[in-house]
């Protein structure tokens, strides 16, 4: 099972395959949106090679702030 | 030379010589944004970059570093490669003052060869997208210009804006957009979040080059950034209508995306390589739905390279960012010289001015720091003398170690605001500024001993433009 090299969620999607069949496959995280191709360094595809200070939790993901906020609706025209 | 498209920029820079073409196939990670890189470490002359073989694309046609250097930066201006970047500042500044040029309408846009729409949109069967940097979220279009218009004035030509603003491709037909909240994206959505409505949008990519410095420049709300690449192009700027919002878009663009900002919606974002050097993010965006892509046979696929400074973007931001600072401390101080602002977008300036009575230096740089685009940037500015020019760091820095009085002439302001990705900031979007005074003191200020400095020869500057000539004609 591939798992996200960024936040180690189990939900990965496939969201591009390579025109030339076979050579790559570009992937994302159902739940940080992390994307990646499959033939890219191991530092980008691989949990045990992530780097740490990259690494997204599922506190760090509820925590994200808004940028820019959502404003109050307007409750006059 | 006003160039209508990228292609027929591309066809230029490669009679100049400005234009490398690598043939060996490519991987698209790392190689792509490693070249780029890499142009930026290799001098000021740095050529654009060609990729037409990169490994499991069978079409990809991919430009990089189009604006990676001062030679390319002059070219897209239609001045001679070795233009002096002083000369190129002073240039992009007397063209301003033809503004407003009216664009000229054309209906034979060639990104209407192609159409995607609906459940048929693919950004990935149109773009061969790829990441920049290693820490990245995603791959990401950052050389786009986004075109949205005012929801209360969506008749107001001035008000529609063109921007660069970093998009990442989250999906097939989905994107995540960064609107620093200062800046006109924003505000547009804003008013259209306060009514419940979505914002439609437009993103264009591969665009002429002068839009592109345009795209980039902090301008005022209302004011046309067509009607500005007109009078920096010297000719009128080609547009054409989108077909789905109706927005004018440029005539030559490679690709036009379009559809809309989802209304009160954040999805997560980033984080991303910044201008500043370092990641921001991640943090929740607003998202784009993509529900049509028109684009030009075999699209040219731009993309900029940015990281730790000096890369593509810090060309790109570099004059045009000088420009509006210049025209705006010259409005009230006259006395102003030069503006140097391309250090990180503005975050440091450097003014050179004249000097009207002791203390006017500080003044100039209270003021830089006042201006639309300072408030959110110029956290540093060094004031130097009118005969210093301030794209020349030896000269600054000869002001600053001969002319600077630390205990008198540096003076901190605390708690002014700053953009949110500035890395020092803190917290987030405040921080203290700093000018430095490393102005000759003139009355009522009567500090130091400057009263037999050494100056250049009246000949030098003759010499200069004469030396420069000859080694141009050397090819």
């Amino acid at each position: 099972m591939t798992h996200c090299p960024r936040c180690a969620h189990d939900t990965v999607g496939r969201l591009a395959t390579s025109p030339v069949p076979g050579v790559w496959d570009v992937l994302q995280c159902h739940r940080c949106r992390y994307t990646w191709r499959t033939t890219e360094p191991a530092r980008r595809t691989r949990r045990d090679a992530y780097p740490d200070a990259f690494k997204l939790t599922a506190d760090d993901l509820a925590a994200a702030v808004e940028v820019p906020a959502v404003p109050p609706l307007r409750t006059t025209p | 030379m006003a160039y209508d498209d990228l292609r027929g920029f591309l066809a230029a820079l490669e009679a100049e010589g400005q234009l490398l073409r690598i043939t060996d196939e490519v991987l698209p990670e790392p190689d792509l944004a490693a070249a780029a890189n890499a142009a930026g470490r290799i001098g000021e002359g740095a050529p654009a970059l060609w990729f037409d073989n990169v490994k499991g694309f069978t079409d990809a046609r991919i430009a990089m570093n189009v604006h990676g250097s001062w030679t390319n930066h002059a070219l897209a201006l239609g001045l001679p490669a070795n233009t002096p970047v002083k000369d190129q500042v002073e240039t992009f500044a007397a063209r301003w003052d033809a503004f407003p040029v009216a664009p000229e309408r054309r209906a034979d846009a060639p990104w209407r060869e192609n159409t995607q729409q609906g459940d048929d949109v693919d950004l990935f069967s149109v773009l061969p997208l790829f990441r920049l940097n290693d820490g990245d979220g995603g791959f990401y279009l950052d050389k786009a210009a986004v075109v949205s218009r005012d929801p209360e004035d969506p008749d107001d030509f001035g008000k529609q804006n063109v921007g660069t603003y970093r998009l990442q491709v989250i999906g097939n037909n989905r994107l995540a957009l960064q609107p620093v909240p200062v800046h006109d994206v924003a505000l547009h959505l804003r008013k259209a979040e306060e009514r419940g409505e979505d914002l439609p949008i437009a993103v264009t990519l591969g665009n002429d080059p002068v839009l592109t410095l345009v795209a980039g420049m902090p301008m005022a709300y209302d004011a046309s950034e067509y009607e500005m690449a007109g009078a920096l192009r010297q000719a009128p700027a080609p547009i054409a209508t989108a077909p789905l919002t109706g927005f004018d878009v440029p005539w030559g663009s490679e690709v036009v995306i379009e559809g809309v900002i989802e209304s009160r919606t954040r999805q997560i974002e980033g984080p991303f390589g910044e201008f500043t050097g370092h990641y921001s993010g991640g943090r929740r965006m607003p998202v784009i739905r993509v529900d049509r892509i028109s684009y030009r046979d075999a699209p040219v696929f731009e993309s900029l390279y940015l990281g730790k400074p000096w890369t593509e973007v810090d060309y790109l931001v570099g004059p045009n960012t000088c420009v509006p600072l210049l025209k705006q401390l010259r409005a009230e101080y006259p006395e102003v010289r030069a503006v140097n602002a391309m250090y990180t977008h503005g975050l440091l300036v450097i003014i050179s001015t004249a000097k009207r009575y002791g203390g006017f230096a500080k003044a100039v740089g209270m003021r830089a720091m006042t201006t639309p685009h300072g408030l959110g940037y110029v956290s540093q500015v060094i004031v130097v003398d009118e005969d210093i020019d301030p794209f020349d760091l030896p000269q600054v820095m000869w002001a600053m170690s001969a002319k600077v009085n630390p205990r008198d002439d540096v003076v901190i302001l605390p708690n002014l605001s700053v953009v949110e990705l500035a890395p020092a900031a803190q917290p987030a979007g405040l921080t203290s500024k700093m000018i430095i005074d490393a102005t000759t003191p003139v009355g009522a200020d009567a500090r130091g001993n400057f009263s037999t400095p050494v100056k250049d020869l009246p000949e030098a500057e003759e010499w200069a433009a004469r030396l420069r000539q000859l080694i141009a004609a050397q090819g």
